[in-house]
């Protein structure tokens, strides 16, 4: 799956906020969106989400498979995951629900990924930062999409944390999903993102560039 | 004070004997107003929603016309709503005056402000998050909306709790629309004025406790709703 970005031109109260020409976003792309806060890094990524229209231009999505339809494509993570007011469980089969998918063992199978397996009976709004991180990640997974955008994944948590996110980031990574990470500053995350794009002075710059 | 706890324990023995005319009045006050509460409900949250998610010329004149309508006096309903159904006014081809029909319209326009009011802050408190976190995990518009909903179920059931305390309990509309005709529009309010009008205490003492169980029902309904809702509690 493609995304392909042209004549993207957002503002912000009567402000260019950023303008984008063309860009092409292949699946299986490790990214890490460099830019200073107020930059637009969340309103970009929302809009390749899906869920805002830029002020001018078009996000196309371009489909190698028909299957791939089926699914959320892309998927975005706010900066503190939101978990629905239910137990851990229920917030991975959400999107299973949605495609009336009842699927057990791949939603075992993701809580066991997430090292949620013990807990998945718990009330998710008792769940720490890296846990909630992680049940967001697992929420995602469970549903095979083939890009992330994952905004200031690394703020407010610890060391373990952001390592067990890490390596669910890598092996994400190594099956074909690609991410794409918002920060303004370099973290244990950011390392492993084998492409560099910036968002400055309404520009964004990538390495093709 | 004996005659007072005489009277009680008189209108006690007619609750628990099953008095058939008794509760055929409390039959009629349940039915008329979860009937109102019903079909207000489903346009209420609706209007709660655009109101507290689209912006659009005239919405602060919209959220300010529901929360005047929140203080109307209920005689007020009950009297414009007279004029509109008596056989000299518009609607008085319906023939609609003094029915059921007639009372569950007045509830209708009580409850409505309520359940607009209400729906509209638990949407405005509820976390801006959720909607784009159900759409980007493949919801359409309407299983976002249903998500939503399920997110502030107990401030939204809280709403449904007041207004139908406020309209079970409400007399004036009920008594001017409905008329008070016995096996049919005579509620539980309606009721109890006649009765304590003609001195016959017994019944609407009667009346009286089953609307002082629903009330304490309903407030400990809410204590407990508040309790286990974040957006409830967000909203306090």
């Amino acid at each position: 799956m493609r995304l392909v970005l042209s004549n993207i031109y957002q503002s912000f109260a009567g402000q260019t906020l950023f303008t984008i020409p063309e860009l092409t976003i292949e699946s299986g792309l490790a990214v890490h969106l460099h830019g200073p806060n107020g930059s637009g890094k969340s309103t970009l990524m929302k809009i390749i989400a899906g869920l805002n229209k830029p002020t001018n231009g078009k996000v196309e999505r371009i489909y190698d498979r028909a299957q791939e339809h089926q699914r959320p494509a892309v998927i975005y993570l706010h900066q503190q995951a939101y978990l629905f007011d239910t137990h851990v469980r229920a917030n991975v089969e959400y999107g299973l629900k949605l495609r009336g998918e009842q699927n057990p063992h791949k939603v075992d199978e993701a809580l066991a990924w997430a090292h949620l397996e013990n807990i998945q009976h718990r009330a998710a709004h008792h769940l720490s930062g890296g846990e909630r991180q992680r049940l967001a990640l697992a929420r995602a997974l469970v549903l095979g999409p083939q890009i992330i955008l994952l905004d200031e994944p690394g703020s407010n948590l610890d060391m373990i944390s952001m390592e067990r996110i890490r390596e669910m980031l890598n092996d994400l990574n190594q099956q074909g999903t690609g991410y794409i990470l918002a920060s303004h500053q370099e973290n244990m995350l950011s390392q492993d993102c084998a492409h560099n794009w910036y968002l400055r002075d309404q520009q964004l710059i990538t390495d093709k560039d | 004070m004996d005659e007072l706890w005489h009277t009680l324990l008189q209108a006690l023995a007619q609750l628990a004997s099953g008095d058939e005319s008794l509760w055929g009045i409390v039959g009629v006050s349940f039915s008329v107003s979860l009937s109102a509460l019903l079909i207000a409900l489903i346009p209420a949250l609706g209007v709660g929603f655009v109101l507290a998610y689209y912006r659009f010329p005239g919405r602060w004149l919209a959220i300010s016309i529901v929360n005047s309508l929140l203080a109307v006096p209920t005689v007020v309903v009950g009297l414009v709503l007279y004029m509109l159904l008596s056989r000299a006014g518009p609607l008085g081809d319906y023939q609609l005056l003094f029915t059921q029909p007639a009372m569950v319209i007045g509830q209708i326009i009580l409850c409505f402000p309520i359940l607009v009011a209400m729906s509209l802050s638990a949407f405005q408190a509820a976390d801006q998050r959720v909607l784009e976190t159900a759409r980007t995990l493949g919801a359409n518009r309407l299983q976002a909306f249903r998500t939503l909903l399920f997110e502030v179920r107990f401030a939204l059931m809280a709403a449904v709790v007041t207004a139908f305390g406020r309209i079970i309990a409400e007399v004036g509309c009920a008594m001017m629309v409905g008329g008070n005709i016995l096996h049919y529009t005579r509620n539980i309010t309606t009721a109890i004025a006649l009765e304590t009008g003609k001195g016959e205490f017994v019944q609407g003492v009667a009346l009286g406790i089953v609307l002082l169980a629903l009330s304490l029902f309903i407030n400990m309904t809410l204590g407990w709703m508040q309790s286990n809702s974040r957006v409830l509690r967000q909203m306090s």
